[in-house]
């Protein structure tokens, strides 16, 4: 069941080495697949980088040895030596950026920086180069933190569009892995600039780079504090929405997610219905079919059935355990309001029973729910009713609502008309002195 | 001048042109008498001619008067052996220009032009057939005397074509049988030059036996090899032998042979009667011809002659997309047994049909030409609509984003994506999914003129008036043969089944003055019926359908699904019980719709446990269906749960509130009206503000004046307010 709605296996493809690591940890931790093949997963996964100490770990609890195979010596060796090189190589280059004096004289324009770097402290390119260099090896041996500022140099410096385009990658990267959440928001917001900037040589590459942004953007949205309006209003946007629909209908969980708990974004809710009745035939679980069993066949008993399932994927879910909680709340919410606009009288019982509640937390429930969202109800007591009063709103009101903008407009019009006259009159007082 | 006076005073007067001067002559003599003598006027036209003629003629023939003299005395006198068949047709027009003006002489000149013609071609002809003795070392010679032959209006084809036979026969080396088979195939092309006949299928078949023929050698002799831009090699009329390991490439270009062999075919199929057992026979061929055009895709593949295989590839996949499964697998299956083992293709190596129209697809798209690309890729959105993988196909459709630029393609690629579309709205219906079925379809339906649209027939009149002669002929030449046809008659049917489950309740749920109209055509249909004095029993679908859709208006959702459950269309889709249950639930979900729309406001509550037995639907079908009406105001009620009811909120709004609104509405009209008027008034004067300056003070009253005009027809209760919007915008 868990394994079922599992989505690690589809996200992988999308993510980087070192992104799908926690991943990798999170199911080991929920022991969805059995640990041994995940062992393996993970040993896999890292064998190519530079984490050697830790690859070598895991061989060894694999394998149950205690020995160290050659090649892991070797390999060690070898790494520490380039980490060796580089250090010394960027030293100075270091010292010369932190240097007061330099930071003071750096301006905007790069090519200048570059200039006066070159003539003052006999900088080359090569130099930058090397940065970049740096950046990506201490990345590849798990020093997040050091990548990160060697990138972060890296694009002060460098005029070389691909590579700083890369860069914003890895810097994006290395702070979604030390956990930088507000400076990785950033990064983020910048690559989607940049890549929505960006002329590439085929729609599918950047449909292709859209899809990567969306997947590593994910572990930036579920913690940051703000993530959840973010997801929403980057998900949202039309090239995203499409990026969705055609290269990962399965990210339509997080989205459906982060909705169901927004609580500013009910607004989105109609799309969002729109969106999964479209991609039902493609993608569907448990979170995608409790919104649709609510708001395409209102089926309320079909909901709750589906609630249920919605508990057990989310808290198998990287990304979604810390949301669970108030995904059950929101989803509940949303339950009532809309069996409420539908209903006019309902017993408490039964609807404690959708809610899977007892009757008098169903009836406590009741009262807060009528009390925060302002629906207009009331309990009767005797027959252990909610009798709902449906505001109809008179013809006077309609009328009212209809008109209610045309004064302003008119006042806009007229005083269209006026400037146009105007400058027709100083226009032809213009032609008349010529 | 003079010096070309003097040129053509050099060239001795030919002999024949004399006798036409003669006979001209006696013919105007006699027709001169013929006219004396008849009681009737010849009429002003001919006889004013005549005398121009006589005229001219007089004054032509006094440079000539010796001549003639003796030509009188001794037609044979004047001998002149020179070539002059230019000189005899240009006579020949004339004459016949002549005898065009003066209807008299036209019968007396008509077999004079005939006698001449003939005498000048048996000569050429005799030339030809003087092939006396062929061996292996003459037959190059041979051969190259037949291709400078070739075209020259002299030239009897047929004639050509039994030498080119008998040639082939006698040549030996590969060398020799590719070119003579190279040019027999084109010679055989060129026996039937008119553009609306077909080639004959006798003629047709040793064509393709003949390609059959020269792709063997191919196969057999890896030495030679045809492509279009190879150097003409000068052999001296010698026989060639490659040396091993270094094939020579020779002139010519098979891909041309395989397209005309495929576009006669077609040709042929548009031309014989469809419900005839000659069809039949006729389709019998296209294994083999399907056969071909693998076997020299394969050769191009050897060759690698990527233009080519990019064609061939395009043919191949034109005779596949449109045809199911089974029937694919089974003309694969008779090809791989016709061409043997040995003739493999690299690209293209799949079995499963789906597979392989995915494989000739997608080795399409990666075609420069964007022509190939876009016909691949409707072809294969076409393929995946008939197999009913709706959700495939209308994702390529709109992911090729072909939609917005169809409107410049060619005509024979607009009919393709016409049909596409068309297949992707029945795919649709069978899936059940009404809405994108009645949206897919409204465009080729909808338009009124299907069968144009897709090439399955000529349409007569267009706007009310007859096409003309060279366009219809253009437009039978695009038709599609029989057996590719969509039926129109089901397309219809579909089309209006989901017009009648769209529009029904959207007319009973906007009232009887509903301006919004889904499907034109059906609503026009319906109007027509109504109108009717007296309704015979449905006779005909569209009957049915018109039947139906009024028993479904009325709430009568058993007549409607009865009405339309005896069409008997329905049994030529697949999976027919399928489609039927899939519709009679729609009528019954549509029906409820309706009956609630129509009768909601004579009721204050209703049952849900009596619409579930009306409806013969479950409750809870009922109350989802009910909800999703509330959800989305459509219709303003509520359930009640403790009791199962519907509890509708009665708002009955007295005629005054309702003009109130409607004036209101109007209002809001107005205004936005003004705004964009303004806004395209200050749009077109930006650029040549200076120059209307005048023109625009003149158009500045037409706002005003349509405002007091409708504030006159306003109500009163509202006057104020819309008076003060008045002001304020003035």
């Amino acid at each position: 069941m868990a394994a079922k709605h599992d989505l690690t296996m589809r996200m992988i493809p999308f993510l980087d080495r070192h992104l799908v690591f926690p991943l990798l940890d999170f199911l080991t931790l929920k022991e969805v697949y059995p640990t041994e093949d995940l062992l393996k997963a993970k040993h896999e996964l890292l064998s190519n980088t530079n984490m050697v100490d830790f690859v070598l770990k895991l061989y060894q609890e694999i394998h149950n040895t205690e020995d160290v195979p050659r090649e892991f010596a070797e390999k060690k060796e070898k790494v520490l030596a380039q980490l060796e090189e580089f250090q010394t190589q960027t030293q100075n280059i270091i010292e010369v950026i932190e240097n007061p004096e330099v930071i003071a004289a750096l301006r905007q324009d790069k090519l200048q920086n570059l200039h006066f770097l070159k003539e003052n402290y006999n900088f080359t390119d090569s130099m930058v180069l090397t940065l970049y260099d740096y950046g990506q090896l201490q990345f590849n041996c798990g020093n997040y933190g050091g990548a990160a500022d060697m990138l972060y140099h890296f694009r002060v410096l460098s005029t070389d569009n691909e590579r700083n385009f890369s860069a914003l990658w890895g810097k994006l990267a290395a702070e979604i892995l030390t956990g930088n959440w507000d400076v990785a928001l950033e990064e983020m917001q910048k690559l989607r600039e940049a890549i929505d900037q960006k002329s590439f040589s085929t729609p599918l590459q950047q449909l292709q780079q859209r899809t990567w942004l969306i997947h590593w953007s994910l572990f930036v949205f579920f913690n940051h504090p703000k993530g959840r309006d973010g997801i929403v209003d980057m998900l949202f946007s039309s090239q995203y929405i499409n990026t969705i629909q055609t290269s990962c209908p399965w990210i339509l969980r997080y989205l459906t997610t982060a909705v169901v708990t927004n609580k500013r974004r009910k607004t989105y809710i109609k799309e969002l219905v729109k969106i999964i009745q479209q991609e039902s035939y493609e993608y569907q679980d448990p979170i995608t079919e409790f919104i649709e069993a609510l708001y395409v066949h209102f089926d309320f008993e079909g909901a709750q059935q589906k609630l249920k399932e919605c508990e057990e994927v989310l808290s198998n879910d990287f990304f979604l355990v810390a949301a669970r909680e108030d995904f059950m709340e929101n989803a509940r919410q949303f339950i009532s309001e809309t069996y409420c606009r539908i209903h006019q009288k309902i017993d408490v019982k039964e609807l404690s029973q959708t809610l899977n509640l007892t009757q008098e937390e169903g009836e406590k429930w009741i009262v807060n729910l009528i009390r925060d969202t302002r629906v207009d109800a009331k309990i009767d007591f005797e027959e252990n009713t909610v009798i709902m009063n449906t505001p109809i709103t008179s013809v006077y009101q309609q009328v009212i609502e209809r008109t209610k903008g045309l004064s302003f407009k008119s006042q806009v019009f007229a005083s269209a008309i006026e400037k146009r006259e105007l400058a027709a009159a100083s226009a032809a007082t213009t032609a008349e002195a010529l | 001048m003079t010096k070309a006076q003097a040129g053509i005073n050099g060239i001795v007067t030919p002999k024949f042109y004399i006798k036409c001067l003669v006979e001209l002559e006696d013919f105007l003599q006699e027709a001169a008498q013929k006219e004396k003598a008849a009681k009737k006027k010849m009429n002003a036209n001919n006889a004013k001619a005549m005398n121009a003629m006589k005229q001219k003629l007089k004054k032509n023939n006094k440079s000539f008067e010796d001549k003639i003299e003796m030509y009188r005395k001794d037609p044979d006198s004047l001998e002149e052996p020179a070539i002059v068949t230019v000189a005899a047709t240009k006579k020949k027009s004339k004459n016949a220009f002549l005898a065009g003006s003066d209807s008299e002489d036209d019968d007396a000149a008509g077999p004079s032009t005939p006698q001449i013609d003939d005498s000048e071609f048996t000569t050429v002809g005799k030339g030809g057939k003087a092939v006396a003795e062929i061996t292996s070392e003459n037959l190059l010679q041979k051969l190259r005397e037949i291709l400078e032959a070739r075209g020259k209006k002299s030239t009897d084809r047929n004639e050509q074509i039994n030498t080119l036979q008998r040639l082939l026969k006698d040549a030996t080396s590969s060398y020799q049988k590719i070119k003579v088979l190279l040019a027999l195939i084109s010679s055989r092309f060129d026996a039937n030059l008119s553009m609306t006949g077909y080639m004959q299928v006798e003629l047709w078949r040793s064509v393709e036996k003949e390609i059959n023929q020269l792709l063997k050698i191919f196969e057999t002799d890896p030495s030679f090899y045809v492509f279009e831009n190879a150097d003409d090699i000068d052999d001296e009329d010698k026989d060639i032998v490659a040396k091993p390991g270094q094939p020579i490439g020779l002139r010519g270009s098979l891909i041309s042979f395989v397209e005309r062999l495929d576009d006669e075919f077609t040709k042929s199929l548009q031309n014989i009667d469809p419900h005839t057992t000659d069809y039949i026979d006729r389709m019998r061929d296209e294994a083999g011809l399907y056969a071909i055009l693998v076997r020299s895709q394969v050769y191009f593949e050897k060759h690698n002659l990527a233009a080519s295989i990019g064609r061939v590839v395009m043919r191949r996949l034109e005779h596949v997309y449109f045809k199911p499964e089974q029937v694919i697998s089974q003309i694969e299956i008779a090809t791989q047994s016709v061409l043997g083992d040995h003739v493999k293709s690299s690209i293209i190596t799949a079995t499963d049909p789906a597979e392989l129209v995915h494989q000739l697809c997608t080795y399409l798209y990666q075609q420069d030409v964007s022509v190939l690309r876009t016909r691949a890729m409707l072809c294969h959105i076409y393929h995946h609509a008939l197999h009913q993988r709706f959700h495939v196909a209308r994702d390529m459709l709109l992911m090729s984003h072909l939609q917005e630029t169809i409107h410049q393609a060619d005509i024979p690629t607009q009919i393709l994506y016409n049909r596409v579309m068309v297949q992707l709205g029945l795919c649709a219906f069978r899936d059940g999914l009404i809405k994108e079925s009645h949206s897919c379809l409204q465009e080729v339906q909808g338009s009124g003129r299907p069968k144009e649209l897709l090439a399955q027939g000529v349409q007569m009149q267009r706007y009310g008036q007859p096409v003309a002669a060279d366009q219809e002929q253009l437009e039978r030449q695009r038709q599609l043969p029989f057996h590719m046809h969509i039926n129109l008659e089901l397309l219809e049917c579909v089309y209006h089944t989901c017009s009648m489950l769209l529009e029904i309740p959207a007319q009973a749920q906007a009232g009887p003055n509903n301006k919004k109209v889904i499907s034109k055509t059906f609503r026009r249909l319906l109007d027509y019926n109504e109108r009717q004095a007296f309704l015979g029993p449905p006779e005909n679908i569209r009957d049915h359908i018109m039947g139906a859709a009024k028993a479904l208006a009325s709430g009568e959702w058993e007549k409607s699904r009865d009405l339309i459950m005896a069409i008997k269309i329905w049994e030529l889709m697949p999976n027919t019980q399928h489609i039927k249950d899939m519709l009679a639930r729609k009528i019954q979900e549509e029906g409820l719709r309706t009956y609630l729309f129509t009768y909601a406001s004579y009721y204050s509550t209703i049952g849900l446990a009596q619409l579930s037995q009306m409806f013969d639907l479950s409750t809870v079908n009922v109350s989802s269906i009910v909800a999703k009406m509330i959800w989305q105001e459509e219709l303003s009620a509520s359930l009640d749960q403790v009791t199962q009811c519907v509890v509708l909120h009665q708002v009955e709004q007295s005629r005054v509130q309702q003009l109130a609104l409607q004036f209101a509405d109007k209002a809001v009209n107005l205004v936005e009206q003004n705004e964009r008027l303004l806004e395209q008034k200050n749009a077109e004067q930006r650029p040549e503000q200076q120059q209307q300056q005048k023109d625009r003070r003149g158009n500045k009253g037409q706002p005003g004046s349509q405002q007091n005009r409708n504030a006159v027809s306003g109500q009163r209760p509202f006057q104020q307010r819309t008076g003060r919007t008045q002001s304020a915008r003035r």
